[in-house]
């Protein structure tokens, strides 16, 4: 190989130090302030166009599989309506009570009432917007029979009401009628 | 050989020095470098430029389905809290004693010779129902009819529940002598507690350890 041998003045080597100086602030404002900025803005939005992607095609899941569950609650929805319309708008000790008595008089038993013993919140965070009331229900004089078809009415129309206790003690005075007195739980929304 | 004069020999070698200037070279060099560098950026702006229309159109296409999205997944929030609602309640419905059969069934056990005096029932905690049923009872053995009463209530309880345990809780025999069908027959106070579990009734909620692994079964 042969060698080349260059001779440079000192003007010269002056002149090629500036020129390699030049080419090296080039090349670094050429990298900081153009290439590398355009190639961030690239990235970020090819990454952003991505996401996005991804979004649009979670999102026609998402509305296929709201589709579906919408198909399948419907009975779930329907019976949850059903549910709910049993607790009309307004304070439940304000309904509560007449709806009893009325309901006990269509069952041939008079002189029925409720009252109100304490009212709660639910412990499961499915029932956050339900309220417990505990209802105190008393029959002052109804007989055995009519009394047992009126229980059987109640629990039957009234699905979300749950008698705890019962208690039926015999008239000292008319043994063949009973005074009863129940303890009744129900689920009513919040309002 | 012929003699050459080269008489122009400052001349040339200055201009030899011109062409071989380093800072020019090196100027062209980086004017070279900078028109490639540049076709480089203007080619990376131009794909920036198409990326950049990519993207709205997706943000276009994001934007138009959001709002959908958004309602969709706020629907899907309500139909779950819908099901799981009502799945609770379904649950509170089916788990709900019923007092109309137990007082059925009841009624099926009292005999002519009784007559029940009292009845307390509690459902509790863990759905077990516990009743107190207070009475008198007459007839030449005034204790077997209660007896009879506490059997046939047990036989009867037994078909719908479970656990069924009925048990005096008092037994006492009263001076009083009662009239039933023209002969006099004497008579017995009882109380009689009767606890049963439904169908819906909790287990214990510490099951005894299991002694031994269970067999497959053959």
């Amino acid at each position: 190989m042969k060698a080349v041998k260059i001779n440079l003045s000192k003007d010269q080597i002056k002149k090629v130090l500036l020129s390699s100086a030049g080419f090296i602030v080039l090349v670094y404002v050429y990298f900081s302030f153009f290439l590398g900025p355009l190639n961030k803005s690239r990235d970020t939005m090819l990454a952003q166009i991505d996401d996005l992607q991804g979004k649009v095609a979670n999102s026609k899941n998402e509305l296929t599989k709201t589709a579906k569950l919408e198909k399948q609650a419907e009975t779930a929805t329907s019976r949850f309506a059903a549910l709910k319309a049993l607790s009309p708008e307004g304070a439940p000790i304000a309904w509560f009570p007449p709806r009893i008595k009325t309901f006990f008089a269509n069952q041939e038993i008079d002189k029925a009432t409720a009252r109100l013993e304490t009212s709660s919140a639910y412990k499961e965070t499915d029932l956050a917007n339900w309220m417990r009331y505990n209802w105190i229900i008393e029959l002052p004089q109804a007989d055995f029979s009519t009394l047992g078809k009126a229980v059987a009415a109640l629990e039957n129309a009234e699905p979300l009401l749950s008698i705890t206790r019962f208690t039926a003690k015999a008239l000292p005075e008319d043994p063949q009628f009973q005074q009863v007195t129940m303890v009744a739980s129900t689920a009513m929304v919040k309002r | 050989m012929a003699l050459h004069l080269n008489l122009l020999h400052e001349e040339i070698l200055q201009q030899r020095q011109r062409q071989r200037d380093p800072l020019k070279i090196g100027m062209m060099v980086i004017a070279g470098l900078g028109a490639l560098m540049l076709l480089y950026y203007l080619w990376n702006a131009y794909k920036v430029l198409e990326i950049r229309n990519r993207f709205g159109q997706a943000q276009h296409d994001w934007l138009k389905v959001e709002p959908k999205v958004t309602a969709a997944q706020k629907r899907s929030a309500e139909l779950n809290g819908i099901i799981s609602t009502t799945k609770v309640l379904d649950g509170m419905i089916d788990s709900r004693f019923f007092w109309a059969p137990f007082l059925e069934k009841l009624s099926r056990c009292v005999a002519l010779n009784a007559q029940l005096t009292s009845i307390d029932g509690t459902v509790q905690e863990d759905g077990r129902i516990t009743v107190l049923i207070e009475g008198l009872a007459a007839g030449r053995e005034p204790r077997a009819a209660a007896e009879e009463l506490r059997q046939l209530l047990l036989e009867q309880l037994g078909q719908s529940y479970k656990e069924v345990k009925v048990e005096f809780k008092t037994l006492e025999d009263l001076d009083t002598i009662v009239k039933i069908g023209g002969s006099n027959q004497a008579m017995a106070r009882f109380g009689i507690n009767a606890t049963f579990a439904t169908e819906a009734a909790k287990p214990s909620p510490t099951p005894g350890a299991r002694s031994k692994a269970r067999e497959p079964k053959s």
